[in-house]
């Protein structure tokens, strides 16, 4: 090893790397957004951003998007980082459980003044849902979301047709509760190779599993009006047992789901081993190219007292423009275009999910009549009908792994439903300082 | 080298055992590696084929392709610059320092090297502190910069480099140094014409575990800078670990490609980091 | 001849680096502890509220033991069963050895995250193809990490899997330098093989078996990574560390003051740790 040959030819790197970065950094008007998406990547979601990215650049020469991908669970708490220290980007992608911090900040620019006063009524109005209300602050609104999710039942549509199960009778958890059965199937010598329902225990990766639904539809929130978890009652013991019996008494969930991240989930399913699952929308089209496009369907969850759905949570990104930022009119005309119009088109059809606006859906007809692309019209109702989104006048992280550890303790330890949740309360409130 | 050790006698027991231990190593060690690279090499629509195929599919190259379409040999490249200039600058600052530690008596000799032992916890932990830690670059002005990851690096890799060298300089008779000293040559001369020559195995070694570690660090290069440019492997291989789920193929395709420049310099390098540490680390 | 300033002139540049990316962060980090930190921001002095804070959680002290378990376990096994291997590849010709050598190291140069990953999908998960046909032996699934003893003992295996190559290669080095004439001598003192490597090859290895100590104890105490994505730290808190437990306070509930508050009680443990084993092994620079 030849040391100072070594360290001349990192010298000239460094040297050629630096003007490299110079020459570049010349351009006239740059914004800079932060995002998970890679749009030099090639899944759907980045071709359509890419794709965004092109067409806003042709229509405003002089204006060049930067996107600079950041790892997605360190996006938010790295933003609020730099906006404290005044050197955020332009725009940035908020995580659902963090929007209350960010508004709190004051790190989000209000985009009325920026664009949205100038939208005509009607488009405000129809797109005024549960997103939209956790973005709107008086007369202010300051974010709109994107990568719009709802958790709900991914289901094979192959193997509910193959037991004679209709997915839209399913609207109670009895209902449920016989299909998972009928779906868990055995071989000869008793071992389940596939499983009704697959749920998820684990911290890791944790998702809102089904008790979340029935905690919903009984007490309207998780959280009192000032945050604290409302758990350790009746709805919640009710709602715990709901989700343990399919593993204890019914037989239709594992053992292993409270080892399972909501990632095995995706794997036990795209294997072939799971029947249906709790899951989100978002993740559809992926699970579609791997089981078939035609093989994948998504419900709501079941309802109680007659009504044929339970809430469900939604989360999502949203985006908004930097208050910090000096380049604020033109972010906002990105985010603008990258909300509306073409854009909001293109996030359906290239890149598998929900549009902003309820009309851009209904105006793609041709599309979502697709058997393929029927969840999307699923979860729009979702959203619009039974949809919960958590308030942003508090901070609730934490509470799907609090959740998933009271059913652990169940599940692995025999402890009494009410015990768990009076110690996933203690330890949510704890976290929080509540 | 050690023709003597080989004769050793050893237990039969504990020779089968050592054995025995080094087949369950090979297929504990190699399986994971082998379903990974194969993993890289199946369409969407086989990763998950139950029961599992190891050979049973048609091999695609469609990982591969979204993988370099993403910019990962960009941050290859960006990479290699940073580890190649981390190695260096690593090697540079912990001579002069190993040196110093071995050959003077200065107050606070000890408790400064215990100083540098510290440190290796911080380099260690560092992802503990990740919020603060960019707080404090960001207000000094140094993130996104080309600059602030091989700083860092340097940093985490310094400790261990000096621990590994003075080593080596200690097994370095003191007549060679001091004849030059007489023959009037100055400490740097000592260093450029009697140590560097001497101790070149070890820097060797140094070299390769901070390239290790400088290539497979994640948090620091995931958060101090933003520009894609800038952006090294290990973000660009957890990326596709994303919001939109574990996406083994494009995973596995990226941590393939990413362990090459490994495994090149342990071929290369292999035999100096046995020999290397060698007498840097026996004196004590 | 010598002047007083050359050390320091030498020392100089390797400290003001140090001190300017690894010390000072942790002092602003201090400072950042002591603050009421507000939607990731500080907004004023707090004094040890942090702190106390971490006292809040009855689960503290578990967390510690289990910590130190898994660390304890993973370190004397990492070293016993990398010292075993280290002189067996010693003894083999050099050729066959650079082979093993490089098999050994395979899960160490992949990044943690990978490396888990893969061992948990191939080994543990009912869909991987080792646990696969493990499970057509057996005819029943693992259960392995739904009992939590056996995913305490299945994290330690991970952890021991994950950094053995470390280990062995600063080892085997060690093993390499020691000079031949020594175990010759004493076999013609009669001494077994046994004796020899007990009476001069272990105390000649004290340096790296210090330096590989450390570095294990270090990075398992810190690790984030292997047991989240291994057990996400159940079941039922069997697995969790402190590490997860910063992570978690970070991260999934975003309560930077008390996660850096923790963060920096595990750092004076971590130096206090590497002080105790320098001393303990009589080491001197």
């Amino acid at each position: 090893m030849n040391l100072p040959r070594n360290l001349k030819g990192a010298v000239f790197a460094a040297a050629a790397f630096a003007a490299a970065f110079a020459a570049s950094a010349a351009e006239a008007q740059t914004i800079r957004m932060w995002t998970f998406l890679n749009p030099a990547g090639n899944a759907p979601r980045e071709k359509a951003l890419a794709e965004m990215i092109q067409k806003f650049e042709a229509a405003n020469p002089g204006v060049k998007i930067s996107v600079e991908p950041q790892v997605w669970d360190q996006l938010t708490p790295k933003f609020l980082a730099a906006h404290r220290a005044g050197n955020a980007p332009d725009l940035v992608w908020v995580n659902t459980d963090l929007l209350g911090d960010a508004l709190k900040t004051g790190s989000l620019a209000d985009l009325g003044e920026l664009f949205v006063n100038k939208w005509p009524a009607a488009m405000r109005d129809e797109r005024n849902d549960g997103y939209w209300s956790r973005c709107a602050q008086g007369t202010k609104v300051h974010c709109l979301f994107h990568s719009r999710n709802y958790y709900g039942v991914i289901y094979r549509t192959d193997f509910l047709k193959e037991a004679g199960i209709d997915p839209a009778t399913l609207t109670t958890w009895p209902a449920f509760i016989e299909a998972a059965k009928k779906l868990t199937v055995k071989d000869a010598s008793g071992n389940t190779v596939r499983w009704g329902f697959g749920q998820q225990f684990s911290e890791d990766r944790a998702d809102s599993q089904m008790m979340t639904s029935l905690l919903l539809s009984r007490q309207g929130d998780l959280f009192d009006a000032k945050g604290v978890a409302k758990w350790a009652n009746p709805t919640g013991v009710e709602a715990l047992k709901l989700q343990t019996d399919m593993v204890s008494v019914h037989g239709v969930t594992p053992r292993q789901a409270v080892t399972w991240s909501a990632e095995d989930l995706y794997e036990q399913f795209a294997a072939g081993r799971l029947a249906m699952f709790t899951g989100a929308v978002v993740r559809i089209s992926t699970m579609q190219a791997k089981v078939g496009n035609d093989n994948v369907g998504f419900m709501i969850w079941p309802g109680i007292d007659g009504k044929p759905h339970s809430p469900a949570v939604m989360a999502g990104w949203a985006v908004g423009v930097w208050s910090g930022g000096k380049n604020k009119a033109v972010a906002g005309k990105f985010l603008e275009y990258m909300s509306t119009g073409v854009s909001d088109r293109l996030w359906v059809e290239v890149g598998g999910q929900l549009p902003g606006a309820p009309s851009t859906l209904a105006d793609m007809k041709a599309f979502t009549s697709l058997p393929a692309n029927a969840y999307l019209t699923t979860a729009a109702l979702g959203v619009a009908k039974y949809g919960w989104i958590p308030s942003v006048e508090y901070g609730v992280g934490g509470y799907r792994q609090a959740l998933n550890k009271a059913a652990q303790d169940v599940i692995v330890g025999g402890a009494d439903p009410m015990a768990a949740l009076t110690a996933a309360e203690r330890r949510f409130n704890q976290q929080n300082n509540r | 080298m050690s023709a003597a050790t080989a004769r050793r006698p050893m237990g039969r027991l504990v020779q089968a055992l050592v054995t025995g231990l080094l087949c369950v190593l090979v297929l504990v060690n190699l399986l994971p590696l082998v379903w990974g690279v194969l993993t890289s090499f199946k369409a969407d629509s086989d990763l998950f084929r139950f029961p599992p195929v190891f050979f049973d599919f048609t091999p695609t190259l469609a990982h591969y392709e979204r993988v370099v379409a993403s910019g990962f040999l960009g941050s290859m490249g960006t990479s290699i610059f940073y580890a190649a200039v981390t190695v260096a600058a690593t090697l540079a600052l912990a001579l002069p320092a190993a040196y110093a530690f071995d050959r003077f008596e200065f107050p606070g000799r000890q408790a400064l090297f215990l100083l540098v032992v510290a440190c290796i916890p911080l380099s260690l932990g560092a992802a503990a502190l990740l919020i603060p830690n960019y707080v404090y670059f960001v207000e000094i002005g140094l993130t996104n910069t080309w600059f602030v990851l091989p700083l860092i690096y340097t940093a985490h890799q310094l400790p261990m480099a000096i621990w590994i060298v003075k080593g080596v300089i200690e097994s370095i008779p003191r007549e060679l140094d001091e004849a030059a000293i007489v023959d009037g040559g100055t400490h740097f001369d000592v260093l450029r014409f009697v140590m560097l020559p001497l101790t070149r195995p070890a820097m060797g070694a140094a070299g390769v575990l901070a390239f290790v570690g400088t290539w497979n660090e994640f948090v620091a290069g995931s958060v101090m800078v933003d520009a894609p440019s800038l952006k090294p492997v290990q973000p660009m291989i957890y990326s596709f670990i994303g919001f939109f789920g574990r996406e083994w193929g494009p995973l596995t395709a990226a941590a393939t490609l990413a362990i090459v420049p490994i495994l090149v310099a342990f071929a290369l390098l292999g035999r100096h980091i046995v020999s290397g540490l060698t007498k840097g680390a026996v004196k004590g | 001849m010598r002047d007083a300033r050359t050390p320091f002139a030498f020392v100089a540049p390797a400290f003001a680096l140090l001190g300017f990316v690894l010390l000072s962060p942790v002092v602003y980090a201090g400072w950042f502890s002591l603050q009421r930190v507000e939607y990731g921001a500080p907004t004023g002095f707090a004094g040890l509220l942090n702190f106390r804070r971490l006292f809040d959680s009855d689960s503290l002290l578990p967390t510690f033991g289990r910590t130190a378990l898994h660390t304890g376990l993973s370190v004397v096994f990492t070293i016993g069963i990398a010292l075993a291997l280290a002189v067996w590849i010693d003894r083999l010709r050099p050729r066959l050895g650079f082979i093993v050598q490089t098999i050994v190291i395979v899960p160490w140069i992949i990044s943690t995250v990978v490396a888990t990953l893969l061992f948990r999908w191939v080994f543990v998960n009912d869909i991987g193809i080792a646990a696969y046909f493990i499970g057509t032996f057996t005819g029943e699934v693992s259960g392995i990490l739904t009992e939590p003893g056996g995913a305490m003992g299945l994290l330690v295996l991970v952890s021991v899997w994950k950094r053995i190559g470390y280990a062995v290669i600063v080892l085997l080095a060690g093993l390499k330098s020691i000079p031949s004439e020594l175990d010759e001598a004493a076999r013609i003192d009669g001494a077994s093989g046994w004796q020899i490597f007990r009476r001069i090859t272990l105390p000649l290895l004290k340096t790296p078996l210090l330096l590989t100590a450390v570095v294990l104890t270090l990075s398992n105490i810190n690790t984030v990574e292997t047991p989240l994505i291994l057990t996400g730290g159940g079941p039922s808190d069997a697995t969790r560390t402190l590490a997860i437990d910063v992570y978690e306070r970070a991260f999934a509930v975003f309560d930077l003051g008390s996660a850096t508050a923790l963060a920096l009680v595990m750092f004076a443990g971590n130096i206090l740790l590497v002080l105790a084993y320098v001393r303990l092994s009589r080491w001197r620079a």
